[in-house]
């Protein structure tokens, strides 16, 4: 690559030849790290959209939730056949859970943003996946608890007595059962995101 | 830094120069690397992922097999039925069993590779295997141990509002064991966060 002169005076110019050399390397260096912040970065912008489709699957779920409220057409002399959210503490664990996961991927949207601009920085990665992992086991509780109780008020339970609602409150439990399922597809982006964090710290 | 000799041939210098310059950086990196302690650390880390691994067996056995064995016959009986309980009355209870022995076996047969993450501390592929397997098993158990809990949540506390009777309050050592099952459970659900982060940091450090 370099032709130097063919006598060189080494006293003088050595020091210049290896400083002159110190450059090329560094330069050699960056090209092969700017080939893996390339590709790093192309992970975090997919991150990036990942992370926006995830706050529309949680905010479905609280919101579809929240509103499903139903009231039957008929009623006695003494009550009125409701069924809401709030009739079941495991719902409305459901709906403040998943509000809390909303709101944690607004807040990691910034820290996403500082992953794309730098893309060979660790620690923002690092703590991407852990905050990551917490929320998705936090964001499977909710799913799969609401799962279970909607499961059991589409069959009931015959050797516990327990009647399936569902009979009666046919638009609550599709509202519910719908809820569910977004807040499962919010797990399955929040896997992909932390599988992808750990591929892109892999890449350092 | 190396003296290089006075007088420089160079005809053959710049391939010459050029590999010995590149050893020279490799030597004084991969001085750098092991003369660290970093090599030490990604073993601790991975010995301790491998003893967490271990707990968290005899813990999701636990939990599989105190489910499976909670049952109840009440010590009354009518002319015409026996009063009982078991875990196979409850679709979720038998969910939650089969899970947590799948995360059971899942958790033995990642032994070897935890293993071979310690005696290679500097692999990727392995510990990358072992992170992208444990978020999914993670899920897995998150799932059978919440939904667990939310029927045995309804079992203690009933519903008023669509009448769901408390059936604890007849079967209490059903509900008891029940109970134990999903804590242990959940317990396994922490080992697999601090497994996945360990696995992470690891990754990390390359």
């Amino acid at each position: 690559m370099k032709n130097e002169s063919t006598f060189i005076d080494v006293p003088a110019e050595s020091s210049s030849a290896m400083k002159g050399k110190a450059p090329l390397i560094g330069v050699a260096k960056d090209h092969t790290t700017s080939g893996s912040g390339g590709y790093n970065r192309g992970l975090s912008i997919f991150d990036f959209l990942l992370r926006l489709a995830a706050i529309v699957a949680a905010s479905v779920a609280a919101g579809t939730m929240f509103t499903s409220d139903e009231t039957l057409p008929f009623f006695t002399q003494f009550l009125q056949f409701e069924a809401g959210y709030d009739d079941l503490p495991t719902f409305q664990f459901f709906v403040i859970a998943m509000s809390m996961v909303a709101g944690y991927i607004v807040l990691s949207l910034p820290i996403s943003v500082v992953t794309i601009v730098r893309p060979l920085a660790a620690a923002p990665r690092l703590l991407l996946l852990v905050l990551d992992t917490a929320i998705m086991g936090l964001t499977m509780a909710a799913a799969s608890s609401a799962a279970a109780i909607s499961y059991v008020a589409h069959n009931g339970n015959q050797n516990t007595n327990w009647l399936p609602i569902c009979q009666q409150f046919g638009d609550f439990c599709q509202k519910t059962s719908g809820a569910v399922v977004s807040s499962f597809v919010a797990v399955v982006f929040f896997m992909i995101l932390v599988v992808l964090s750990g591929v892109a710290l892999k890449r350092h | 830094m190396a003296k290089e000799s006075t007088t420089i041939d160079i005809g053959e210098t710049s391939t010459v120069t050029k590999s010995t310059s590149h050893a020279l950086v490799d030597e004084k990196k991969k001085g750098f690397v092991t003369a660290a302690p970093g090599g030490g650390y990604k073993r601790g880390l991975t010995i301790f992922d491998f003893l967490l691994r271990l707990a968290a067996i005899g813990i999701t056995i636990g939990a599989s097999s105190v489910m499976f064995t909670a049952e109840e016959t009440l010590p009354f009986f009518t002319q015409f039925l026996q009063f009982q309980a078991g875990y196979d009355d409850f679709p979720t209870f038998q969910f939650f069993v089969i899970a947590i022995a799948i995360v059971a076996s899942y958790l033995v047969l990642s032994l070897p590779f935890s293993i071979v993450t310690i005696v290679r501390p500097l692999a990727v592929a392995p510990r990358l295997i072992l992170l992208i397997s444990d978020t999914v098993v993670l899920t897995l158990t998150t799932a059978a141990a919440a939904a667990a809990a939310s029927i045995v949540y309804l079992a203690h506390n009933g519903n008023a509002n669509t009448n769901w009777l408390p059936i604890c309050q007849q079967f209490g050592d059903f509900c008891q064991t029940a109970s134990t099952a999903v804590v242990a459970a959940s317990i396994s659900v922490v080992f697999f966060i601090l497994l996945i982060v360990i696995s992470a940091i690891a990754l990390k450090r390359h």
